[in-house]
């Protein structure tokens, strides 16, 4: 069987043993995929923005920190171990070349650098990544294995 | 009434958006017209309230690839306005100022993405002036700025620069028809939530 699950925009979804996690062009978002390989449990996240605001918010996985949170606590249910986690990230690109220094030009690089943080934090070792630049990217991640493949718009795939 | 996320937006304040909306895209398609001199109108806009995941499905499949034009608005409207065209409205175009087409976005020279680029900007400027002009408002535009990549990753931009406010954006949006073809391209005003109160101030409240 083999299993395509789509992870939406400010979305996160589980898979374990087999199948494929996809999220479709990440653009300034950032893709997270954490993969435990001693159960097979992997996680893939896509956040939008860097930090979550001092209010109540609706979607958890829209921003960072309170998405990797979410998601470390999911995967801790069904018996996932941090300190095995293996975690690479996707995305964080600056889509449109725009003058000045508007939150819209560098909210791609602010994304990475939070992302980056807080997985330091959490003291969990990003082990690969294809951040950045002006493009988008779709990534999969096999539940079996923790391998990603980025696809890009003319370029060729890359593997995580 | 004051409108806190876009599902407040009543009915009475749609019809008069999309109204609103025509006139823009009215004067939009006078703007391309005669840019390649040839009949172009637009189709009466759609505005759309949808969820971050659902407004890229409405507009096409994630991956494929689109040009998209943005113009940010700041003054007293503030947002993003984006134009996105696929291939026949870049041939049309190509072939009307440069007599060439191409078979991919890839194919694509610098001079031809200026054109572009040129072609996107006057579309927005031409909607926005009409904006501006029926609600009295003064919107200043931001230089234009292309990518050409996958639909989704284009569409997080305007999703990303509202995020912080709202879960879903307000797509007003309309199709060209160049000499009675439907072209593959769609305008769209992502206004923010305070903006979005404003223009419904200035134009709905004589209707309610």
């Amino acid at each position: 069987m083999n299993k395509e699950v789509t992870v939406g925009i400010a979305d996160m979804k589980l898979l374990r043993q087999e199948g494929t996690l996809i999220t479709y062009a990440l653009g300034s978002c950032i893709g997270i995929s954490f993969y435990d390989p001693m159960i097979k449990l992997t996680a893939l996240l896509h956040i939008m923005l860097p930090i979550s605001p001092e209010k109540e918010i609706s979607q958890v996985f829209k921003f960072a920190d309170t998405g990797i949170q979410e998601t470390l606590r999911r995967m801790s249910v069904f018996g996932g171990i941090k300190s095995r986690y293996i975690c690479k990230i996707a995305g964080g690109a600056r889509m449109f070349e725009v003058l000045g220094n508007s939150s819209l030009a560098n909210i791609g690089e602010r994304n990475i650098e939070s992302v980056k943080n807080i997985l330091l934090k959490e003291q969990i070792q990003l082990t690969q990544q294809d951040v950045g630049s002006n493009y988008a990217r779709t990534m999969r991640v096999s539940a079996q294995t923790g391998t990603v493949t980025i696809h890009t718009y003319g370029r060729p795939d890359v593997v995580l | 009434m004051e409108i806190k996320t876009y599902d407040d937006v009543g009915a009475t304040a749609l019809d008069v958006i999309r109204e609103v909306g025509s006139i823009g895209t009215g004067n939009a398609a006078t703007a391309v017209s005669e840019l390649l001199s040839a009949n172009v109108r637009i189709n009466l806009p759609d505005v759309r309230i949808e969820g971050f995941n659902e407004a890229i499905a409405l507009l096409g499949n994630p991956e494929e690839p689109v040009a998209a034009i943005l113009v940010q608005m700041s003054g007293d409207m503030n947002g993003i306005m984006l134009f996105l065209l696929k291939i026949d409205f870049i041939n049309a175009v190509l072939h009307t100022m440069l007599g060439k087409t191409v078979s991919d976005y890839s194919e694509l020279d610098e001079l031809e993405v200026s054109a572009l680029t040129e072609v996107g900007n006057i579309v927005i400027s031409s909607y926005v002036n009409a904006l501006s002009g029926l609600a009295g408002m003064e919107i200043d535009l931001s230089v234009p700025a292309i990518s050409i990549n996958m639909l989704g990753g284009i569409l997080s931009v305007p999703m990303i620069e509202l995020g912080y406010e709202t879960d879903k954006i307000m797509i007003i949006s309309g199709k060209f028809i160049l000499n009675k073809h439907q072209l593959d391209s769609s305008l769209l005003m992502l206004p923010d939530i305070p903006s979005l109160n404003k223009l419904i101030t200035k134009l709905v409240a004589g209707h309610e």
